[in-house]
């Protein structure tokens, strides 16, 4: 076992909706500067999961420990407080706002009657384009973010949860809506972030993006995990064998 | 908003024509600039025929004004959150005859007036809580409302104009001149000032953009969007009972049925000024200008003496063309 406390664990976690459980005694956790692949068929529980970790849902029994305190998530900014960022396919920015605008959203930098210091959140804004992502075509903050690619789009979005100084960050389908460059773009900022203590959880159903920059993978089937390995244990042939049959 | 050193782009540095149009309410301005043009040039060519300029025909635009452009302020902020209020034409009535039917009852006006106010926020917030607990269409509510407060008026006062007599220190207020400016012009002019600050310049806007352009975005980051919705609606009430104190001001009375079909003009406004229907989208000079538009037609079909009903039909053509536009723009955005 490892020395450090866990970033996130998650123990015996169950989740029914109504007559409908997701999520069956569900426990794996999150170490610090890892990269984990949580994969699983579609229908497995990975969005129930993930919603979970973010605090949109509740379990209905077990619980989740962060740096290896019990805790409880009931909205999503204990998550963010947490040091986690849900990064969603397509659904976390405003097309018909800046980059700058979208960055700061929720968390603007006002005077103390609530208007934005619009110099100072634009000179972050750039600086954190600059420094914290490299995607190229992104040459003003200003921009609407409408005007973005996909790519562009995520780089944002992980801009931002950077910027914020998260720890964990869940990427939901990272890949699905990238060009194959953007793809690259973004695994490359993944192992950066981890060179630099930000771990990160792929959910996805594309292994061979997972098992490119994975440390570890977690399989889910019917709403509990079925495979937790290193990778060095294992080959993609038997973590498709392992999505696919159970 | 200066780029400097921008580096290498690989879009193609734009003319100034297409810089204008994409700019949020660029191509409006550009309209309602021409028509200026073309009005004043009209004006100065055909003094006599033609009487844009001269000072009565001013002071008729600036009273007219401000009434439409307090509700389409109001409009505009809950649409731009992504919800619609039919129901502001009635409150401007019921708010009026409130106000109006207090004072006659021997009530100062600087209390009436508050209390008007006050009802028009209620009315809002009762709007928003009704859509949102039950997580219907506002355009459905609100069309209730609308039917409702208009026949609420009739049950109150009958339909009988109430007379509006208040202290002068108010009428002056709102009705009088300053430096031979339109009071009401100058609370309209006092309103797109602030409105400006609160939608672009405030923490506020920036949540009623996002919670009207993305709700699962704003949701997902933490905000809380049925609260900034209900901020927005209670804003659009408020807003209709300030453009009945205006109006009521100017008029010394108000006739029962004066709200009907404000609300659809409001919403027109809104639309001209390049407010996207879905929400997210626009910008509060562009509101205003819609405002502005509206009226600079009307008036210049007046003084032509053209019959009304040109009128409808070239607010109508204008407001097509204008969501067309919008829808143009939206699409190039998203792509």
């Amino acid at each position: 076992m490892m020395s450090a406390p866990n970033l996130l664990e998650l123990h015996n976690i169950s989740k029914s909706f109504g007559a409908l459980t997701a999520l069956r005694d569900l426990s794996f956790h999150i170490g610090p500067s890892e990269v984990v692949g949580l994969l699983g068929d579609n229908g497995a529980g990975k969005s129930t999961t993930v919603n979970l970790i973010s605090g949109i849902h509740k379990p209905t029994s077990g619980h989740l420990s962060v740096d290896g305190k019990k805790t409880q998530f009931t909205c999503r900014s204990d998550s963010a407080d947490a040091g986690i960022e849900t990064i969603y396919q397509n659904t976390a920015l405003v097309d018909s706002l800046s980059i700058t605008r979208n960055i700061f959203m929720g968390r603007e930098r006002t005077d103390a009657f609530g208007f934005l210091k619009q110099a100072e959140m634009r000179d972050i804004a750039m600086e954190v384009l600059e420094k914290a992502v490299h995607i190229s075509g992104i040459d003003s903050p200003d921009k609407l973010v409408g005007d973005l690619s996909g790519g562009q789009k995520q780089a944002v979005a992980i801009a931002r949860a950077v910027f914020f100084k998260r720890r964990v960050l869940l990427l939901d389908e990272p890949t699905s809506a990238l060009s194959v460059r953007e793809t690259e773009a973004l695994l490359a900022q993944v192992l950066k972030l981890k060179a630099e203590g930000v771990s990160s959880v792929l959910v996805t159903h594309n292994l061979y993006h997972a098992y490119q920059v994975c440390d570890r993978f977690v399989i889910m089937s019917h709403g509990t995990k079925v495979f937790d390995v290193q990778k060095a244990d294992t080959s993609i042939s038997q973590l498709t064998e392992y999505v696919v049959l159970t | 908003m200066t780029d400097t050193a921008v580096p290498k782009s690989r879009t193609k540095k734009q003319s100034l024509l297409k810089q204008i149009m994409t700019m949020p309410a660029g191509a409006i301005l550009l309209v309602f600039a021409t028509l200026q043009i073309v009005c004043i040039a009209g004006a100065l060519a055909f003094p006599d025929d033609f009487r844009y300029l001269s000072p009565q025909n001013l002071t008729i635009l600036m009273k007219a004004i401000p009434v439409l452009g307090c509700l389409a302020l109001g409009a505009g902020i809950l649409m731009i959150a992504g919800e619609f209020d039919l129901s502001i034409g009635s409150v401007y009535t019921l708010t009026a005859v409130l106000m109006a039917s207090l004072v006659d009852g021997g009530m100062s006006a600087f209390i009436a007036a508050p209390l008007g106010i006050l009802l028009g926020v209620m009315i809002g917030l009762l709007n928003g809580t009704i859509t949102l607990r039950f997580g219907l269409p506002s355009f459905i509510v609100t069309l209730g409302g609308l039917l409702f407060w208009r026949g609420a008026v009739l049950l109150y006062n009958g339909a009988v104009q109430v007379r509006f007599d208040p202290e002068p220190a108010f009428s002056s207020l709102f009705a009088g001149t300053l430096f031979g400016i339109n009071a009401a012009f100058i609370w309209i002019v006092l309103f797109v000032i602030g409105f400006y600050l609160l939608l672009h310049r405030h923490k506020l806007g920036n949540h009623l953009f996002a919670t009207g352009g993305n709700p699962a975005a704003a949701t997902a980051i933490g905000i809380n969007t049925d609260r900034v919705k209900m901020i927005a609606f209670a804003i659009a009430g408020g807003m209709a009972a300030v453009a009945g104190i205006i109006a009521t001001a100017r008029v010394g009375s108000v006739q029962p049925g004066q709200g009907a079909g404000l609300e659809l003009q409001a919403i027109a406004a809104c639309v001209i000024g390049g407010l996207s229907l879905r929400g997210g989208r626009g910008s509060v000079i562009g509101i205003f200008l819609g405002v502005m538009l509206i009226h600079t037609i009307t008036d210049v079909l007046l003084l032509l003496r053209a019959p009304g009903f040109y009128l409808d039909m070239f607010i109508a053509t204008l407001i097509v063309v204008a969501a067309a536009f919008n829808h143009l723009i939206e699409r190039r955005g998203a792509a």
